[in-house]
């Protein structure tokens, strides 16, 4: 299992921590933004779709164990933002936190480790097969 | 106690807060730049089609954008939202008692609300803050993002309005609900530029300056990175 280049996450991180930490910071976790996302409302609004839920879980983690994750943590993370969110840029924030930049920033983290998500349903594969053909 | 709570501590709390303000602020305003001027916006292009629709088409595209508001997707979330942070701000700045203290410390007053009207104001208020505790521990999807952070920071904006209606009704000993009242205000006061709470700053700064789909009006300015 090829290993996580920690300095380069930490490198990443700290280039938009200003930003990302305010956007952060600003969330007040209202979960007013959940009926914005269509996967949401159309995943029986399990929370799990929900946009907040999925910044938190993702960018959010990051910066609480400033970038010392292992692969395993990003590939569960790429879930979150690849199955989970299409980056379609709908999701309505209260106090205006930009939630597609921030899920699309935590993309380009785990891209630079060689980890990013692929669309098979948009091939024609059943959804149960999702996570089989998923590549790292 | 009350002469450091109403001295020292005080003084502590409000420059807290304002520096933590300005420093937000200027923080805001170093991660943003002044945006470029776009010869098309959304507004003049709609303007453009306007003539292409019927009054009925018009109306309907109206309606759908209101659906897609906070008040067309969430009424009873709007209201209370607002009545809470309306309550936030016009009870202790316009409550008559906190005139008193600050004519006796600086010899001015602002206009005053009337007791009774702060007093329900203040109960209001607080099932607000009781709605948004019962959501917070019932409502899945709130539920799935709320952490024991997010249920401390209620209990510091409730606080304040709690402890003030005990000592308006001089419930229990007064002169300590009374200090216990000024602490929990200080305490508030001074975590709102450092916490979540600092989305009082940041919702002005990004909605009304930044321009993007959901801001009100065009705005002036976009992040930098």
């Amino acid at each position: 299992m090829k290993t996580v280049d920690t300095k380069k996450i930490k490198d990443m991180l700290k280039m938009k921590k200003a930003r990302m930490k305010l956007s952060l910071s600003a969330c007040a976790s209202c979960s007013i933004c959940a009926e914005s996302c269509f996967l949401f409302m159309s995943k029986d609004k399990d929370p799990q779709y929900m946009p907040s839920y999925k910044v938190v879980n993702s960018l959010g983690k990051l910066y609480k164990k400033r970038g010392k994750v292992d692969r395993l943590f990003l590939e569960k993370m790429r879930d979150l933002i690849w199955k989970n969110c299409v980056l379609c840029e709908r999701c309505y924030c209260p106090f205006g936190i930009d939630i597609p930049g921030m899920i699309a920033f935590a993309r380009s983290i785990c891209r630079s480790q060689g980890i990013s998500g692929v669309y098979p349903h948009t091939l024609g594969a059943p959804e149960e097969e999702y996570s089989k053909n998923e590549t790292g | 106690m009350y002469d450091l709570a109403r001295g020292p501590l005080m003084w502590a709390a409000f420059i807290i807060f304002t520096g933590g303000v300005i420093y937000r602020s200027v923080q805001l305003f170093m991660l943003t730049r002044k945006k470029d001027r776009s010869f098309y916006t959304s507004q003049s292009l709609k303007k453009q089609d306007s003539g292409k629709y019927s009054s009925e088409e018009k109306k309907l595209e109206l309606l759908v954008s209101f659906q897609n508001t906070l008040i067309g997707k969430h009424p009873v979330m709007a209201l209370i939202s607002t009545v809470f942070h309306f309550c936030l701000f016009v009870v202790p700045v316009f409550l008559f008692a906190h005139n008193l203290v600050l004519f006796e410390s600086w010899g001015f007053v602002l206009v005053s609300l009337p007791d009774s009207v702060c007093d329900i104001l203040t109960i209001i208020f607080l099932f607000c803050a009781v709605f948004f505790l019962v959501r917070r521990l019932v409502v899945p999807k709130v539920q799935a993002v709320s952490t024991p952070y997010d249920f401390l920071l209620l209990l510091i904006t409730a606080a304040p309005f709690l402890t003030g209606l005990f000592a308006y009704h001089q419930w229990f000993d007064y002169n300590t609900v009374l200090i216990i009242h000024i602490l929990a205000g200080e305490v508030m006061v001074a975590a709102i530029p450092f916490t979540k709470l600092g989305h009082m700053v940041f919702f002005f700064f990004v909605r009304i300056l930044i321009g993007s789909e959901y801001s009100f009006g065009r705005g002036s300015r976009t992040w930098i990175t």
